[in-house]
């Protein structure tokens, strides 16, 4: 599914040169859920902003379902961010003033075919909003939902254009610790019943005992990458 | 329209746009301002021209008449011949003599009862006798009209015959002139307006049909002022004529009055004057040309075409006689006519002299109120855009968030600058649509105000509302633009 060689990726602060990501090598299966781990600064969010095509890598290749996607133009990486990839974000990002169903239509608008017909998309719409267990809200605007009820529309938006891959940066970051078991459940359960691929940034360590697998981040290098044997049950605290 | 409203572009850019609601109107104001006073503008603009345009027609700039006989080297300002003339006659004289006499009932005139003179052997030798004093015979026909027509430049062509009639209303009478004329004249008349009834149709024309179209002096002296003429029978050589129509003046540089030979006068098809007179000449022909400054132009074809149908050798004079408005100004202008002729005809272009004279006073004042318009248009439109740039860019800092999240979810550059292009063009477009209800308003202001006419065509209409939807796209461009080159991480971060 994802084939990182030799990642890297400079920023320039000044005169002075930031090495977010140091050469990054990993591969991801499909259907694999995968929790990143590691202190704040370490490159985490780098690494996944390039694993969503939301950036590019200084060096090193991506390959995403076998295509090398490191050197693509921008428009063509809208177009693999809406067809293939899912976001999750921490600060939930929904549209204001907007209904939940409104917002989790929103990547139909940017499909490769245009703008879906509204039947189809309010269709779709309701049925990533049913995954999530949603249905009863769609109407609801962001500010009349629960923390865990907003992070779970983003959940359907980034399910809506029916990805292979789903990303999330700190998901739980801004959710108190029973609404992330909540939160982390819905993932487990896309990964292990729909098959798809799941990463998941997180700074707790129960919350990346859900992933198969935990990778450890340190100074913009990976200093553990270790499967989980078995999913440890949640455990408040 | 529903669909179009739910369109998640102009879902999206409602909510937006509603947002900062009280900036968004004042911008529209902004370019509301804008469009009505380019409407208006274009208005005055567009009024002074059909004015200017009324009056060169009025004054018949564009109207060349070739009357048949050449008086040019013989006629002496005589009563006797200039009795003859018609239009020529008027235009020979000084306006001030034309007032005092004409006005005054003439009670006899020689052929006053043409029926029974034309009837009588002599009567056709002795108007032959007076046109052949007077330089040639009555050599115009249908034919040369017909001729005339083909020549390139030409707009209207219409034969005429006139004479001095009485018309009869049962016991009233009132004495004036008779056109036997062409359908076309209304069309070479711009500045006629029929008060009643219609001019005669082709139909008429062509069967020579006993129909009379009143000058308004005429219907006012005989029916009286405000009477309804029209399906009334009058007559005119002891026949029946029904009225079908009354003429008057379209502007205010022409009024009708008694002796004038527009409105003091009646119209019938020449082909019922050739009829029941018993004729087949023309006294004259006029031809309108397409475009006014082409007058001297056509002056020398048509002279050149007329000489040649009716073969006269090179060292002949010819047996017709052209007249354009310049021979006229300058007469009245008070030259002598011999000289004012001998000018108008060696002067090359005098009556584009003439024609800008006019059109330059007009066009003078109606100028220095387009550009104060254009740059009060000008600045609201400047001001407006500026304002439109403004918002989007508000709109575009405030949304920065949003923009990095449809870009996360798919959105490319050019969508996002779509997004907000449209936005721009919303404010811009419903601020054009209010522009030009107040600019409408405003134009029928103006023309009651001022006394200026003005004209809102739907053409300036469109326009505006172009201009407006321009000035949306033109400001909202940059700010779209940037919108759209967002790095989506760096749009996401921002708070
Ligand atoms: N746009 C940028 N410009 C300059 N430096 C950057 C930029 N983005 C990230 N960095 C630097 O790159 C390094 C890695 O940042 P990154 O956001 O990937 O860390 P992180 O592991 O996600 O941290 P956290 O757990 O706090 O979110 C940091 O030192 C950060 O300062
Ligand atoms: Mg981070």
């Amino acid at each position: 599914m994802i084939g990182v060689h030799d990642l890297a990726k400079q920023y320039h602060v000044g005169d002075h040169v930031v090495h977010a990501l140091k050469g990054v090598s990993m591969a991801i299966a499909a259907a694999e859920f995968v929790t990143i781990v590691g202190p704040s600064g370490s490159g985490k969010s780098t690494f996944m902003h390039i694993l969503g095509c939301l950036d590019r890598p200084t060096t090193g290749r991506y390959l995403l379902n076998g295509r090398d996607v490191s050197t693509l133009p921008p428009d063509e990486l809208a177009r693999v961010r809406n067809e293939t990839i899912g976001f999750v974000f921490q600060g939930f990002n929904l549209l204001a003033r907007t209904s939940a169903l409104e917002n989790v239509e929103l990547p139909l608008l940017y499909t490769r075919q245009g703008v879906v017909k509204a039947s189809e998309r309010r269709e779709r719409a309701m049925r990533a909003l049913e995954a999530v267990g949603l249905t009863d809200r769609a109407d609801h605007h962001p500010n009349q939902l629960s923390g865990g009820q907003q992070q779970r529309v983003a959940i359907a938006r980034a399910l809506v254009t029916q990805p292979s891959l789903l990303l999330a940066d700190e998901p739980t970051g801004n959710l108190d610790s029973t609404t992330s078991h909540e939160v982390m459940e819905i993932f487990a359960r896309l990964s292990s019943d729909r098959g798809l691929t799941v990463v998941v940034i997180t700074h707790e360590r129960d919350i990346a005992a859900y992933g198969t697998r935990t990778v450890d981040f340190k100074d913009g290098l990976i200093v553990s990458d270790k499967a989980n044997d078995a999913r440890v049950p949640a455990q408040v605290g | 329209m529903k669909n179009f409203l739910r369109h998640p572009v102009v879902d999206t850019a409602i909510k937006a746009l509603s947002r900062n609601r009280l900036q968004t109107v004042l911008t529209m104001l902004g370019i509301a301002v804008g469009v009505a006073t380019v409407l208006a503008m274009m208005a005055v603009g567009a009024g002074a021209q059909r004015s200017i345009e009324q009056q060169v027609r009025a004054a018949g700039l564009n109207q060349i008449t070739i009357r048949a006989g050449n008086w040019r080297p013989k006629v002496t300002d005589s009563d006797e011949a200039v009795a003859h003339q018609g239009d020529a006659r008027e235009s020979l004289r000084h306006p001030l003599d034309r007032l005092n006499d004409d006005v005054l009932p003439i009670t006899f005139h020689p052929e006053d009862d043409p029926m029974e003179k034309h009837d009588h052997p002599t009567a056709r030798q002795r108007l032959g006798d007076l046109e052949a004093g007077l330089g040639s015979a009555a050599t115009m026909t249908f034919d040369d009209a017909e001729a005339l027509r083909q020549l390139p430049g030409v707009q209207y062509v219409a034969g005429g015959i006139h004479e001095n009639v009485r018309v009869h209303l049962d016991a009233k009478r009132w004495f004036t002139r008779m056109h036997g004329t062409d359908v076309m004249m209304p069309s070479i008349k711009r500045a006629w307006a029929f008060s009643s009834g219609r001019f005669f149709t082709a139909r008429e024309q062509e069967r020579g049909a006993q129909v009379v179209v009143l000058g308004q002096v005429v219907a006012d002296k005989l029916f009286g002022p405000g009477a309804t003429p029209v399906g009334r029978d009058v007559a005119l050589w002891n026949q029946q004529f029904e009225v079908i129509g009354v003429v008057t003046s379209a502007t205010w540089v022409v009024q009708p009055a008694a002796g004038d030979d527009q409105f003091d006068a009646v119209y019938m098809p020449y082909t019922t004057t050739q009829r029941l007179l018993n004729l087949s000449k023309l006294n004259d022909i006029t031809v309108t040309a397409e475009s006014s400054g082409d007058i001297s132009r056509l002056s020398r074809e048509i002279t050149k075409l007329l000489r040649v149908r009716h073969g006269i050798g090179d060292n002949e004079a010819d047996d017709f006689t052209l007249i354009t408005q310049a021979t006229k100004a300058l007469t009245t202008g008070g030259l002598p006519p011999s000289v004012a002729r001998a000018v108008a005809s060696n002067v090359a272009e005098l009556e584009k002299v003439t024609l800008e004279q006019l059109a330059m006073t007009m066009e003078r004042a109606s100028r220095t109120m387009t550009w104060l318009l254009a740059a009060v248009a000008a600045v609201s439109l400047l001001v407006g855009g500026i304002g439109i740039m403004n918002i989007t860019l508000l709109s575009v800092t405030e949304r920065t968030r949003e923009i990095g999240l449809r870009m996360a979810v798919g959105a490319r550059g050019k969508d996002v600058m779509r997004q907000f292009l449209f936005e721009a063009v919303v404010i811009s477009a419903a601020g054009g649509l209010a522009g030009i209800v107040v600019g409408m308003i405003a134009s029928i202001g103006i023309a009651r105000l001022l006394q200026w006419a003005t004209v809102v065509s739907p053409w300036s209409v469109a326009l505006a509302f172009g201009i407006a939807t321009a000035v949306g796209v033109f400001f909202g461009w940059y700010p779209a633009r940037r919108a759209s080159k967002l790095d989506p991480i760096v749009a996401l971060r921002r708070d």
